[in-house]
């Protein structure tokens, strides 16, 4: 129960930011994919630095554990490149369908629809699917970019940093 | 804090606050976020509404057990913080034809809202396949 309440708060904290940072609509998100309007790129690339020290912070004060997801190259690279298809042609990804749907985005709702269409597709069909989609190639399973580049995390997180500041400095500058 | 010309926050502050909150539901719930696994919940809840005996036969399902969870509440929350961010500050707008597709497009909302619900089924496809 208090794991629901966790959930509400978090995801109405994190749908309030959504909407003031103004990267629910469809013409922020498909201007980012049409590279003629950064917004969306600003606001994500911001919450993945801030996370990314934040959570190692945490993590090697032992306060926190990373939850990964294994990485399979054949399945992630090609998954991705669905997922970015779907992406252009709807204009919402699946976290922020329900918020441009909250600021009275109507085709959103179709979009949302047509996730569960989707997970219903595919529940179906899985149980004869599932052995072609469980061979993985190029799998790595739960491993991190510090871990397959056997270097200390803080190299790789002050990487990470000096390119976000070198890109959206050049962003800035042209002002996109 | 200079807003930008559509009225919302700069969107790097935005993106900070929303990296601050990541941390804490990590620290506090030990909560990742991420979205598609609601749209599974939600089509195994359907599913065993229509025919709770087949449902619970199916493979699917015994992995992504239908249940409401955290990230089920993370996505409703998302929908209920932009409609409280949008409406009390005059945001809120019904629109069913974004700008930017009308014009390449035209103002069908029947053609809008096809593509929009077979793009959430490619979305949906390339997210359960890549196993985000």
């Amino acid at each position: 129960m208090i794991m629901l309440a966790y959930g509400l708060i978090t995801g109405m904290l994190f749908g309030f930011l959504l909407q003031k940072g103004r990267v629910l609509r469809f013409d922020k998100q498909i201007g980012a994919l049409r590279l003629i309007d950064l917004t969306i790129f600003k606001f994500m690339g911001t919450n993945v630095i801030v996370a990314m020290i934040g959570i190692y912070l945490l993590k090697d004060l032992g306060l926190v554990q990373l939850d990964l997801l294994p990485t399979v190259l054949g399945k992630n690279i090609i998954g991705g490149l669905i997922f970015g298809v779907g992406w252009a042609v709807l204009g919402y990804c699946p976290g922020t369908a329900g918020g441009a749907a909250g600021e009275g985005r109507w085709d959103a709702v179709f979009g949302a629809l047509g996730m569960v269409a989707a997970a219903v597709i595919m529940a179906e069909l899985y149980s004869a699917a599932a052995p072609a989609a469980s061979s993985g190639w190029g799998n790595f399973g739960k491993i991190t970019l510090p871990q397959a580049l056997g270097v200390n995390h803080w190299f790789v997180i002050a990487f990470f940093l000096t390119m976000y500041l070198v890109i959206f400095r050049w962003v800035e500058k042209r002002g996109k | 804090m200079q807003r930008t010309a559509d009225g919302g926050w700069n969107p790097y502050f935005a993106g900070a606050l929303g990296g601050l909150l990541l941390t804490l539901s990590v620290w506090f719930a030990g909560m990742y976020f991420s979205a598609s696994n609601a749209f599974v919940r939600t089509a195994g809840i359907l599913e065993k509404l229509v025919g709770p005996e087949r449902a619970a036969g199916m493979d699917y399902f015994t992995k992504y057990v239908p249940k409401i969870d955290w990230e089920w509440m993370f996505v409703i929350g998302i929908f209920l913080g932009s409609l409280v961010s949008s409406t009390t500050s005059g945001s809120f707008l019904l629109k069913a034809v974004p700008d930017m597709w009308q014009q390449r497009f035209g103002p069908s909302r029947v053609k809008r809202d096809t593509f929009a619900f077979l793009g959430g089924m490619i979305i949906m496809f390339g997210a359960r396949l890549s196993g985000g």
